[in-house]
């Protein structure tokens, strides 16, 4: 059914593109090999094709886009997925110096029947403003509000984040930039309600909404609990809800600065630090699990608390072959999200993930397309035995502008 | 059958939408008039340039070695993707189109700054924009580049 639904929305974004003049249409194709698919320590490889088709359309002042993508899980058949946005955008000067942007937008993402409970439909609405303080000196503010609904409702939400930002370029060819934010998430069913059962030892046994989550508790607004790694969410076993009632939004405050240096016309050079406290509520998720490619409704900006340091190094080099390398370095803490030993037992410490990442990236454009080859490596130690993990992440593809109809384009 | 019903409104306002996006005659990517430039940015502004489009990022750019300015159009939406300052110093491939004053614009294919290349446009002049703030779409890896 809705594979069906999906055919229809590629045609209609294909009819679209071939119909439109002006328009810009991108296609893509990732390939994506990993050693472990769900970002434990029990690795499972995989390995992903990803399609996206992009379409993009000027309608008097305002702009239409589209996008569709479908990405193929090889050996976790379940995992792959069709995903759809659709909007309009606008931008008002104000001035010739500044300008307002807003944009709606609608998305979806549908999961085969192992992982349904991830499939979603939402929105989202962006207002932003920039303007010009002196040509050196940039004033940014943006707000995006966001719903979305799950299969399974225990992970729809509300959420709004507000940014500010401020930057300065010398003449030095260093550019400084100070950014401060505010985001809020309000999950609407966030619990289940607290089972009559008798409580197991060292916990309560937790059947969860949608078709079935369940994972041990230690008792009414508060649970402890692994996660099952991804692989155990087949079959029918949903995510570890905690039982109870308690507050359902998590707030945060961050602040960071980038400091980027540009040394001749090959190099480019970036600092940046983030800082992020978790200032209202805590995660409402006996777990959190991020897998690779996959929005996974438990992690996302709004679930830790602490720093993230990375620099960056881009080598714009001749015929038109462009190499980037950066490391990140992230200390985060998961409020709510106890620790749990291998054995099931809680460790008696909230969740904390340290992590380093290394990536690079190579990119050569040609005259119709570009070609672009990725690697990752992380290295992330936890406070929870079963996240502790190694593992490289290869990334190869293409991106292509299909023709429009007139020579040049629009303009 | 019923949803061919519902697309055939959907497909005949695809159709007539090119109409908006005319543009003036004469003001369009001619691959046969690249040229090179390089200079270093004087003032940046919001302009409209197409009939039925968002107004444009323009840069006016002092070239190296010259008095002379030139201008040079970037994009639509990229005004809100990346962010460019008086002073800093930019080369780039664009379309050179002069008016009757003599005076030049340059509608940019690729634009460096700070060791980074931007492409605005593929190499028969196709713009490769999209987005506004939220930049490009598609399943999202950790890190950011």
């Amino acid at each position: 059914m809705i594979i069906r639904k999906m055919r229809h929305i590629v045609l209609l974004v294909l009819v679209a593109a071939v119909s439109a003049q002006g328009a810009t249409v991108t296609l893509t194709f990732h390939q994506h090999a990993t050693r472990n698919l769900f970002q434990t320590n029990a690795a499972v490889a995989e390995q992903i094709s990803a399609f996206s088709l992009a379409f993009n359309q000027d309608i008097s002042a305002l702009s239409l886009f589209a996008n569709v993508g479908y990405s193929a899980f090889h050996q976790t058949g379940g995992l792959s997925y069709f995903a759809a946005d659709l909007g309009l955008d606008h931008l008002v000067p104000a001035g010739a110096k500044s300008a307002f942007y807003f944009a709606a937008e609608g998305a979806g993402a549908f999961y085969g029947r192992e992982y349904e409970a991830f499939s979603t439909l939402g929105g989202s609405l962006t207002g932003a403003f920039k303007t010009y303080l002196a040509p050196s000196s940039i004033l940014r503010v943006q707000w995006q509000g966001m719903y979305a609904s799950y299969a399974d409702s225990l992970f729809n939400f509300l959420s709004h984040a507000a940014s500010l930002s401020i930057d300065k370029y010398f003449p030095t060819r260093t550019t400084l930039k100070a950014d401060a934010g505010y985001g809020y998430k309000y999950f609407l069913h966030p619990y289940v309600p607290v089972t009559a059962d008798p409580l197991p030892e060292g916990g309560a046994v937790v059947m969860g909404a949608g078709g079935g989550g369940w994972g041990s508790g230690t008792g009414a607004g508060s649970g402890s609990g692994s996660g099952w790694g991804g692989e155990r969410y087949e079959g029918g076993f949903g995510f570890i809800p905690r039982a109870g009632e308690g507050g359902a939004g998590i707030g945060h405050v961050s602040v960071s600065v980038l400091v980027a240096q540009g040394i001749g016309d090959v190099v480019g050079l970036s600092a940046s630090a983030m800082r992020q406290w978790i200032v209202s509520g805590e995660n409402p998720f006996m777990s959190i699990e991020e897998f690779y490619l996959v929005p996974n409704p438990s992690s996302d900006a709004f679930s830790w608390d602490g720093l993230q340091l990375t620099g960056r190094i881009t080598l714009d080099l001749p015929w038109s072959v462009e190499i980037k390398t950066g490391y990140t370095y992230s200390d985060k803490t998961y409020p709510g999200v106890e620790s749990m030993g291998l054995d099931g037992l809680p460790l008696g410490i909230v969740r904390n993930d340290v992590r380093h990442l290394f990536e690079a990236r190579l990119e050569k454009s040609f005259r119709f397309f570009s070609l672009f080859l990725a690697y990752s490596h992380i290295d992330n130690a936890s406070t929870d035995p079963l996240f502790h993990w190694s593992s490289g992440y290869v990334m190869g593809g293409f991106q292509w502008n299909l023709p429009a109809r007139r020579k040049g384009g629009l303009s | 059958m019923r949803w061919k019903a519902w697309l055939i409104p959907v497909l005949a306002a695809l159709a007539a939408v090119p109409a908006a996006g005319q543009t003036a005659p004469g003001h369009y990517y001619d691959v046969d008039k690249e040229v090179r430039f390089e200079g270093t940015v004087r003032e940046i502004v919001l302009e409209p340039r197409y009939k039925g489009t968002a107004p444009f990022l323009v840069l006016r750019v002092e070239e190296s070695g010259q008095k002379a300015m030139v201008t040079v159009e970037i994009s639509p939406s990229w005004f809100f993707g990346e962010d460019i300052h008086g002073g800093e110093k930019v080369k780039g491939i664009g379309s050179l189109a002069e008016g009757p004053d003599g005076t030049r614009t340059i509608i940019a294919r690729e634009l460096q700054f700070r060791g980074e290349t931007l492409t605005l446009r593929d190499k028969r002049g196709f713009p490769s924009w999209q987005g506004g703030p939220k930049g490009r779409r598609g399943p999202k890896r950790f890190g950011g580049l």
